[in-house]
């Protein structure tokens, strides 16, 4: 039987809170003076990448995505870090949890950052500023691992810059907060009131749009190099030369588009592990022990009646690294092959680093049904499709009773390798 | 190699997308395109961002082209070609 899903809460005013090059934050946190010198975090997906890097060794030259020896050849006293992911994403975790207390909808981006629904907190935390307020105390508590409620208190543990340099960006939409976070200093803020949206945009650089290398190169060619600059384009020709990708842009630089924060929902994780007595480091053997977590994870009766919508996998590695996938299925499912042939891929594609001394699944998200334990289930998803076919077949069929012919087509793929641009699509009459 | 579209393949009922259009071209010494004249109007050729030639299907009527990725006036990008065998010059989207 089809479950409704509760809709999600929004709110389009919305504060983006940002710590830029997280991990690197992370293990300054538990190593103090990591970062006073060039230093850099190993890439968790090829460890023989840096991935994040310190100021201090951008400074002689150490990019992201160098190799450790080209690192070291530019910064001999680089200090390297493995990387941690389950320690990022639990602090990254209670960094959320934090400011689920500051506000109900809490979006999170990506790593590090994450934004928070600040619609209706007026009667709570007061006017624009003491929610900001809120946000840096939320923050504080996640990064102490406290709660701290007294405000003298917590102006007698400020410091200007925190060990996480907090950036937050408060505006009417995630786009301008995104770009208000990205001005402000660490520890600071930026607020974009109402009505003034346009004039903050039209001041910033290209580089804040969601853009591929490729299109901003056209973009600078083309005489290009502020927001100002594309949003006094005609929003048609935009279109014309860089399609949907380009209209999104310019909507984005003329200030005509809010996305809302959309909060979060969190179900209560299943969550299954296996620790070995010694370390394992044979790929086959750790995937078999997966497969046994895994299963004993689906048979939870929690999961009863359940597909598995997101999975992850941690591994604890000795030497305190770690290893993490997370998977979120487009089809959710509970059958075992399909989830253990994901982590499989996965293991291939980013083997871990070491011997691995505990193993951990967890199902985060969920959806209804399951066809083994609701045979006459009706699926909704199924049922949307083949409505959509049949007022899809009738339309059709008006359309060539009316006109006596087709009007819908497909564009399908006729040689798509083909130097000669008219012989790669074709049309052809739509039947559905 | 077609991807499913449900309907059954059949030539007869295939149309070709992006067909080129005859235009009328002015060019430099070099031959390099510089003005494309169309009813709306004519457009100065602004950058050229690459050329190529091709040379195929000799052994049924062969296609020879010289193709140029353009951007006229305006900051619009379209695709201009030259048939080597006739000289008529091409116009369609990239």
């Amino acid at each position: 039987m089809a479950t409704s899903t509760p809709r999600p809460l929004t709110s389009d005013l919305a504060a983006c809170c940002w710590i830029p090059q997280f991990a690197l934050h992370c293990e300054e946190a538990r190593h103090p003076g990591f970062t006073t010198g060039p230093s850099a975090v190993l890439s968790p997906d090829d460890a023989r990448k840096v991935w994040q890097v310190s100021r201090h060794a951008r400074r002689v030259g150490v990019r992201s995505g160098m190799t450790v020896s080209q690192a070291i050849g530019l910064a001999p006293s680089l200090k390297l870090c493995e990387a941690d992911p389950v320690h990022y994403d639990e602090r990254f975790s209670g960094l959320l949890a934090a400011l689920t207390d500051v506000s109900p909808v809490v979006e999170p981006a990506e790593l590090g950052r994450v934004f928070v629904g600040l619609d209706g907190l007026e009667g709570i935390h007061g006017n624009v500023e003491r929610q900001i307020e809120a946000i840096q105390c939320g923050v504080r508590n996640a990064e102490c691992g406290v709660e701290i409620a007294n405000s003298s208190l917590n102006s007698a543990l400020d410091t200007p810059h925190s060990a996480l340099g907090v950036r937050i960006g408060v505006a009417r939409g995630k786009f301008i907060a995104w770009v208000a976070a990205s001005r402000a200093k660490p520890g600071s803020f930026v607020i974009v009131r109402q009505g003034t949206e346009r004039a903050f945009l039209d001041a910033q650089q290209l580089a804040v749009l969601p853009l591929d290398t490729d299109t901003h190169r056209r973009l600078l060619r083309l005489g290009l190099s502020t927001l100002r600059d594309l949003s006094a384009l005609p929003e048609e020709a935009v279109t014309s030369q860089f399609g949907d990708a380009g209209r999104k842009l310019w909507r984005l630089a003329a200030g005509k588009v809010v996305e809302p924060v959309v909060g979060r929902r969190v179900p209560e994780p299943i969550v299954q592990s296996l620790t070995f007595y010694t370390p394992v480091a044979e790929r086959e053997f750790l995937v078999q022990a997966f497969s046994r977590v895994l299963t004993l994870a689906l048979a939870h009766p929690r999961r009863t009646g359940w597909r598995v919508r997101e999975l992850r996998a941690e591994a604890k590695i000795e030497h305190g690294a770690s290893w993490l996938a997370t998977f979120t299925l487009k089809d959710p499912t509970a059958t075992l092959d399909r989830l253990l042939a994901l982590l499989r891929t996965r293991i291939e594609q980013a083997p871990l680093t070491g011997a691995v001394e505990k193993l951990t699944i967890l199902l985060t998200d969920f959806a209804p049904g399951t066809t083994e334990l609701q045979l006459f289930a009706r699926d909704a998803g199924a049922e949307a499709r083949a409505r959509r076919r049949d007022a899809l077949r009738t339309a059709a069929h008006e359309i060539r009773l009316r006109f006596r012919r087709p009007f819908l087509h497909h564009v399908i793929e006729v040689q798509p390798w083909s130097r000669l641009p008219e012989r790669r699509y074709a049309l052809i009459d739509f039947e559905p | 190699m077609v991807k499913t579209a449900r309907t059954p393949l059949r030539p007869d009922r295939l149309r070709a997308l992006n067909l080129p259009a005859k235009v009328a071209v002015t060019t430099d010494a070099a031959g390099r395109p510089t003005i494309v004249h169309r009813e709306e109007g004519d457009l100065q050729v602004e950058e050229i961002r690459e050329i190529w030639r091709i040379d195929d299907e000799w052994w049924r009527s062969p296609i020879i082209r010289c193709y140029a990725d353009v951007v006229l006036s305006g900051g619009k990008r379209v695709i201009l070609y030259q048939d080597l065998v006739s000289l008529d010059w091409w116009i369609q989207r990239p």
